[in-house]
């Protein structure tokens, strides 16, 4: 790592939109706020058309469109068993299949996968066309596929005889979630390919449409929805910084979108909105705004992890602007251990840790080195890396340039005005290595290792610094001077059996909280081996009065003794 | 009707040597009249001219408040003033020329009272005026960033070069560094208490920036500090005595402390094992 030179710092951007690339790909669920940079489908490429493209490859091809289209329609038994069970947990499925589905995902496809679902006199065949209109395949007739003639097939008798068929439509009529499940994949269609403000307009639409129908087993899908309608609006010109920003406009929807949530506890959505929200806020930087939101609304406790992650962050981003290191500190900390561990949240835990690290830094800790050699890390947190040497240092000098030559990746990641702060951190560490290194030195050489203005400035300053307590020393005005202190021996003083304490307790509640989150199981465990015990015996003892009572099914008595 | 009679109040308005009784009526009487043009706060069918005109009479009423020393009133008009300023530009007719300056203003007026929250919370709103370095090389935006960052650092002596007379960006900043000027002194004794052991009359009057023998003699006494033959002696060996004083106890404490600690061990330790 030391003999890491500037000049790897393109290294820092290829592997950022590397990590950006993979997440576009590999996973929605995962993919955090920084996904501005979607790679469009390499399919697309392909069926676009390559003039010398393999006869082979053309019915790979094929293959993988069918398979595409076959996943997709998969998803709808997900969604229908979610609709008739009341549980989320299928949506939630379907949904985590998108990021999948959505490497393959063109307009051709989806064309081809609403056309076999709706049939042009279902009741979805409205939104069916909308849909077709929005990915530019208005040309393709609904019901073109062969589950699309079944069920036309089927439609009729039913509309005849409805009392003797109905059960049967029942189940081939299209549930609404089905329909918004094509307005993701829409959704995701319209982003990948850049068409932001028709992005915004489609997510608009189905978000009216949400509204007007009014379904729980929407919530998760919903939620989703709103998130893609967030980054269509951060894309659209006049971008975010200005104040004349589409996300301006779209607050109102969001914070409608919120109460509603908050009225039909629909925490999938509250999560994601109050996540959008803050994020819609510090990306115009209205700090105050962003931080009533936060004081006047109530995270839900069991939002999904991904959801916590970024509340945290965001959280801690608006403390550490208020000056609140420590809480920011603890927010923050809490963000990046909640993050995914897996390749497709890279971006989320650098982001988050770039922050973090200046955090800490503004709280005059020193970051822990490992931090900086994690591989997925390494290159782009070097310039924070560098930061962070000249200011374990006190090099003023070597800050000052550190941050000139750094400017625009610390303004990227929004840290910028942070790390303006940490020149006084600087300073005072500075004048600390001197007062541990010097017994007396004169102000004149502490103005000129710390470049300081000038000797009255440093006079100043190292008097403030002996206040708050970063030196204990002494000034002489007449001779020009500082002198340190003999520093004591810190074994005389209480600081380490106080330390000692501390350590112990941590200890002692570990084993408190251990035995606390074993006892219950271990209880449940030994109860279900006494159930299962008295199950046996009862079954034991009613195969026994079978056998002694005159019943004629002798082998019956020998299957449960097997049991 | 309406819209004539504020911009001759405005003119009014904008002579700079215009008497504080006087601003306030012509004030109240421009508010009135925006009242009735329904402009007080912006609304999409207000015409941009007389949006325009309302900028104004916020703008020329927070400067007027600042040069009265009334905090309140100030507060109030660049609250009123943030919607203005939010709009888009094409809805009024033109950026504001007082805009910077209000906003510094109000910077300034944030670090007097101590806010330093609201202070960075506003100056990361900042940002979207433009890139940091244009920020912080305007006149008027640079000013408040600056001395707060001076006075972060404790380089008092700049922050008191800025503040002199001809320094500030333009009148009504005098105004907020004047009560800026006794809360530096306070900071400054506060820390020559800890940093001397003693101070010479002639470097004490240097370093906390006053005028003249007397008035050291008089900030000295409300600090409770002494003075023997032109050198303040400040009031350590009390503090020694007193630090002493409570050491003992404190001896007494750590040892009561760490008999409880070991006790507590014990306990915990019997219901491990």
């Amino acid at each position: 790592m030391p003999g890491k030179t500037p000049d790897k710092e393109p290294v820092d951007n290829a592997g950022y939109r590397g990590g950006n690339k993979m997440k576009g790909k590999a996973g929605k669920k995962g993919e955090d706020e920084k996904m501005t940079v979607v790679v469009p489908p390499s399919k697309k490429k392909d069926v676009e058309g390559d003039v010398a493209m393999d006869v082979d490859e053309k019915v790979e091809e094929e293959n993988v469109g069918e398979k595409t289209v076959a996943d997709i329609k998969g998803n709808f038994a997900l969604l229908d068993r979610a609709v008739a069970l009341f549980d989320a947990r299928f949506t939630l499925r379907a949904l985590r299949s998108v990021s999948s589905i959505r490497k393959r995902l063109t307009p051709d496809i989806l064309a081809q996968a609403i056309s076999e679902t709706y049939t042009s006199t279902s009741p979805g065949a409205e939104i069916a066309a909308g849909l077709l209109k929005v990915i530019g395949k208005e040309g393709v007739p609904l019901g073109g596929g062969k589950a699309g003639i079944e069920m036309e097939i089927d439609s009729e008798p039913s509309s005849k005889s409805p009392q003797k068929n109905g059960s049967k439509k029942e189940q081939k009529e299209i549930a609404p979630e089905i329909d918004v499940f094509f307005g993701i994949l829409t959704q995701v269609l319209l982003h990948d390919s850049k068409q932001w403000q028709q992005g915004l307009d489609f997510s608009r639409f189905l978000i009216d449409k949400i509204q007007a129908l009014n379904r729980r087993t929407l919530d998760s899908l919903s939620a989703k929805v709103y998130f893609y309608y967030e980054l269509f609006a951060e894309q659209l010109a006049p971008l975010p910084p200005s104040s004349q920003s589409s996300i301006v406009a779209i607050r109102p929807v969001l914070l409608a979108a919120l109460r509603t949530a908050v009225l039909r506890k629909d925490t999938d959505t509250q999560a994601s909105v109050i996540v959008l929200l803050l994020r819609n806020y510090l990306l115009t930087s209205h700090i105050s705004q962003a931080d009533l939101l936060v004081s006047h609304t109530q995270f839900p406790e069991n939002a999904a992890n991904n959801q916590v992650a970024r509340y945290l962050y965001y959280l801690g981003k608006v403390r550490a602007i208020q000056l609140l290191y420590t809480e920011a500190h603890n927010h923050l900390t809490a963000a990046t251990r909640k993050a995914p561990s897996s390749a497709c949240a890279v971006g989320f835990s650098q982001t988050a840790t770039k922050l973090l690290l200046v955090v800490e830094l503004l709280m005059g800790d020193i970051p822990d080195r490992a931090t900086f050699r994690q591989p997925t890390m390494e290159a782009a947190l070097h310039p924070y890396f560098l930061l962070v040497k000249a200011v374990r240092v006190g090099d003023l000098g070597e800050f000052e340039r550190i941050v000139a030559q750094h400017g625009d990746a610390f303004r990227r990641d929004g840290t910028y005005t942070l790390i303006l702060r940490l020149r006084q951190n600087v300073i005072k560490t500075g004048i600390r290595m001197m007062s541990l290194s010097y017994s007396r030195i004169s102000l004149r050489d502490i103005c000129i290792r710390l470049h300081l203005g000038s000797e009255e400035s440093a006079e100043y300053i190292v008097a403030k610094a002996i206040r708050d307590g970063v030196i204990e020393a002494s000034l002489d005005r007449e001779k020009g001077y500082m002198k340190s202190k003999e520093v004591g021996d810190v074994y005389a003083t209480r600081e380490p059996g106080e330390t000692f304490h501390d350590r112990i307790r941590a200890c002692l509640g570990l084993h408190d909280e251990s035995v606390k989150a074993m006892r219950f199981p271990m209880n449940q465990h030994r109860l279900e081996l006494k159930n299962a015990q008295e199950a046996r015996e009862r079954e034991r003892e009613m195969a026994k009065e079978i056998q002694e009572g005159d019943l004629d099914e002798d082998d019956l008595g020998g299957e449960f003794e097997g049991m | 009707m309406a819209d004539r009679q504020l911009t001759t109040l405005l003119t009014q308005l904008r002579t700079p040597s215009l008497p504080f009784a006087q601003s306030t009526t012509l004030l109240s009487k421009a508010k009135l009249l925006l009242l009735q043009l329904s402009a007080l706060t912006p609304s999409p069918t207000v015409p941009p001219q007389t949006l325009t005109l309302a900028r104004e009479v916020y703008e020329l009423g927070a400067l007027h408040s600042l040069r009265a020393k009334n905090p309140e009133s100030f507060t109030r008009y660049v609250s009123q003033l943030q919607p203005f300023y939010d709009l888009p530009p094409q809805s009024s007719s033109a950026p504001s020329q007082n805009q910077n300056k209000v906003t510094a203003l109000w910077l300034l007026f944030l670090l007097t009272q101590g806010r330093y929250t609201e202070f960075h919370s506003d100056l990361e709103g900042l940002s979207t005026r433009g890139s940091v370095a244009e920020v912080e090389n305007d006149r008027f935006l640079g000013y408040p960033i600056k001395l707060e960052r001076w006075l972060m650092e404790g380089a008092y002596d700049r922050v008191w070069k800025a503040m002199k007379k001809g320094e500030v960006p333009s009148e009504e900043f005098g105004v907020l560094c004047e009560v800026l000027t006794p809360q530096i002194r306070r900071e400054i004794a506060s820390s020559s208490e800890r940093a001397y052991p003693s101070l010479p009359f002639l470097s004490a009057q240097s370093l906390l920036f006053l005028d003249s023998e007397g008035a050291v003699i008089d900030f000295a006494h409300s600090r409770g500090w002494v003075i023997k033959d032109k050198i303040i002696y400040f009031p350590t060996a009390a503090e020694l005595n007193a630090d002493e004083e409570g050491e003992q106890e404190l001896e007494k404490d750590v040892s009561q402390m760490v008999i409880e600690n070991t006790l507590g061990y014990a306990r915990q330790l019997e219901t491990i094992v």
